[in-house]
């Protein structure tokens, strides 16, 4: 009886305490509770960062805002309107060496930015240059890119090359350089919408387009341009209405891609020709440290064959055991996959090397072809809108991967050794390029 | 047990007590049968799915906000040298709905003054914290893997810390990282973030550890502060081979309803 009644009072005593200590923290007991939960790991982060997660000294700031408020349109200076004047060179077999700058005028985000581009091409004696403007503007989930750009330009033929600085720099040190070249001179607009699922952009160009001869076959080691000719564009006035749609399909992790291009006589342009172009690009990821990236791609072009609006073969976005742009026609088809390693090789040998250079393995396999009217003015080769079966080149290879993460985090710079398979009388290559890692499409940045 | 029985005759004298005390039983053991739960459990697509319902509906209940904000970078971490501070710019942001922003500069400091390295926020009127809940928008969901790390009970919170990862091993610009989630309103309340691969590796070896945390002002969870540590893969001047951003959120004004003046005539950016 005693026993049972000291248990009791214990218990009572146990409920009266606890029942005391809710009230006690009585007005937000659970609040506080995730306060002090919260606190802690805050408490850990401040250990962590010492200084920097120091609490704001307020000293003054009250005054400021006084003041700032007092004077709206007060603008900080010269901080507020970003000025940049950046040297530029390049170099190739049409242009020569070219020296110039570039000047950027104003980054603050109400204003967009405008860039000015000034340079004198040497080969060819002839100033290039213009202005263009661009402006980003987020409304909602979507974001709105408008581009303006007008001046003169050289450009490259086959519109879809890629790894225009690397190509610069082989050309000036070895002479290797596969691409051609023309001039233009007009000016360009383009709209974009992005989301985070698919993006669509139009645009408009009207542009005088000139054919560039080579004036320039030295380079610093002493060979002569590899090739020496440069493709001639066909002379005249281009205007261009162009669309493009970039969608992420769901459930499988591929980017699909069509571009659509026209010219005509309705617009104003010399040229009449329709071109389009479709790709999807896969981004499969097996284990941790191995992606798998298939790319598919078909482009087809009708009315006039002019060798600026043709599609191209060889090199590091198509076949890397074909010269770059080497082949090309008025039908592109083409299937690639890349087996990209993420283990830095150097390391998992127990090499000793800098952490800026981690080296990664790579292979791949590509099949594809180009058919009609070849810009170079080879033999039409069959096929309307399929190659033919004899058409087809194929090529299995391996690479040596190195990602700098600068201009673009997914971009690698690979020595690629490309064997061609089947029956051919091409022999291996050895390709040095920089490319994305899906590199047929442009993928949504955001 | 003699506590217990000290305890008992203070309350019988009716002796008042200076405070609630919580006596510790030590002579009580009971047990109770296991008991099946048979309701289904919340599934992660779930639990993702009201955390971005939640996510949703913090920002919409924000109608117009004012904060000071701090961006301070620290340069001359994990060195011999003292920690050395080498920008601190201070501003008070005012943003309202449907799209007006002002950000008056309030303090500009650089370790430098007549260096060329410089760093600016810019603001919009967004709300909506997206530095926070990037991972767990609804058009995010087929860009990461997660899973449920951890439950806990905090108060009379239950606190679930999932972890995300991105799926594709070429996202080199998304983060993994883990979320803590107050399941009461199914917001992110706190974040850490790393990369399992640097950006940039020719210049960043990595990105050591950074931390997202809120704090809730008013009822509403907001911003408190960005901590970001950074590892460079070569010692820069002044700089070093690390350093640390900071961003921090101080003095909410939350749905005061600021008057459209503040807005007129500024420019997003503006200051002495």
């Amino acid at each position: 009886m005693i026993r049972s009644q000291r248990v009791a009072w214990a218990v009572a005593l146990v409920v009266a305490s606890l029942a005391g200590g809710a009230r006690a923290d009585d007005g937000a007991p659970a609040d506080s509770a995730l306060r002090r939960y919260l606190g802690g790991l805050s408490d850990s982060t401040d250990t962590y960062f010492g200084r920097s997660a120091a609490p704001l000294d307020t000293a003054g700031l009250d005054s400021a805002l006084a003041f700032g408020l007092a004077h709206p349109g007060h603008r900080v200076g010269r901080r507020q309107l970003g000025f940049e004047l950046i040297p530029t060179f390049r170099f190739n077999r049409a242009d020569g060496p070219v020296y110039g700058g570039t000047v950027g005028v104003g980054s603050a985000p109400d204003a967009g930015s405008v860039t000015g581009r000034a340079s004198y091409a040497v080969g060819q004696r002839d100033w290039i240059g213009g202005a263009s403007y661009d402006k980003s503007l987020t409304r909602g989930d979507a974001m709105w890119k408008l581009d303006v750009s007008g001046g003169r330009r050289t450009q490259i033929i086959d519109r879809e090359s890629s790894d225009k600085t690397l190509a610069s720099v082989r050309a000036l040190l070895s002479g290797s350089d596969s691409r051609h070249y023309m001039r233009e001179a007009g000016f360009t607009v383009s709209l974009e919408r992005e989301t985070a699922v698919w993006r669509a952009k139009a645009g408009f160009a009207d542009e005088v387009q000139k054919p560039l001869s080579t004036t320039t076959t030295w380079s610093l080691m002493g060979n002569r341009a590899d090739p020496e000719f440069n493709l001639g564009a066909r002379h005249g006035r281009m205007r261009e209405l162009s669309y493009e749609v970039g969608v992420q399909l769901p459930v499988v992790p591929v980017f699909l891609q069509t571009e659509y291009q026209t010219a005509g006589d309705a617009i104003g342009s010399d040229f009449e020709y329709r071109r389009y172009r479709v790709t999807a690009s896969g981004d499969w990821s097996t284990g941790p440290s191995v992606s798998i990236v298939p790319q598919v791609t078909y482009g087809r072009l009708t009315g006039e064959a002019i060798p600026q609006a043709a599609f191209y073969l060889g090199g590091s976005h198509t076949l890397r055991s074909v010269v770059g742009s080497s082949m090309g026609g008025t039908g592109l088809t083409l299937a690639r996959v890349d087996l990209i390693g993420h283990d830095d090789v150097l390391a998992l040998l127990h090499v000793p090397h800098p952490d800026a250079f981690p080296i990664h393995l790579g292979a791949f396999a590509a099949t594809g072809a180009t058919w009609g009217v070849d810009p170079y003015g080879g033999p039409t080769v069959p096929g309307i809108d399929w190659p033919n079966r004899e058409d087809w080149l194929h090529e299995a290879g391996v690479q040596v991967l190195y990602r700098p993460g600068i201009p673009e985090t997914d971009g690698y710079v690979r020595i690629s050794y490309a064997q061609p398979l089947g029956p051919t009388d091409r022999g291996g290559r050895w390709s040095f390029t920089y490319t994305r890692a899906l590199d047929l499409v442009d993928r949504i940045a955001r | 047990m003699a506590l217990l029985i000290t305890l008992a005759l203070t309350v019988l004298a009716g002796a008042p007590s200076p405070s609630p005390t919580l006596a510790v039983e030590d002579t009580m053991h009971t047990s109770v049968p296991e008991v099946l739960v048979h309701a289904p459990r919340v599934t992660l697509d779930e639990i993702l799915d009201r955390v971005a319902r939640g996510e949703a509906r913090r920002d919409s209940v924000l109608e117009d906000q004012a904060f000071t904000f701090t961006l301070r970078v620290v340069g001359n971490i994990q060195s011999r040298k003292e920690p050395l501070l080498l920008l601190e710019n201070v501003r008070r942001v005012y943003r309202k709905r449907p799209d007006k922003v002002r950000a008056v500069m309030l303090r500009e400091y650089r370790y430098k003054e007549k260096g060329r390295a410089s760093m600016q926020a810019d603001f919009s009127s967004n709300m909506s914290e997206e530095v926070v809940n990037f991972a767990f928008r609804p058009e995010a969901r087929r860009d990461y893997r997660y899973h449920i790390e951890d439950r806990s009970i905090v108060g009379d919170h239950v606190i679930y810390q999932i972890v995300f990862e991105p799926r594709s091993l070429l996202a080199f610009d998304k983060p993994r990282g883990r979320v803590w989630v107050d399941t009461n309103d199914f917001v992110i309340v706190r974040e850490e973030l790393d990369f399992e691969h640097s950006p940039a590796p020719l210049i960043l070896k990595d990105i050591d550890r950074m931390v997202i945390e809120r704090e809730q002002i008013d009822g509403y969870w907001v911003l408190r502060r960005v901590l970001i540590r950074m590892r460079m893969t070569i010692p820069f001047p002044t700089i070093g081979r690390a350093f640390d951003l900071t961003l921090m959120y101080d003095d909410y004004a939350l749905n005061k309803g600021i008057d459209d003046t503040v807005f007129s005539g500024a420019s997003v950016v503006e200051g002495r």
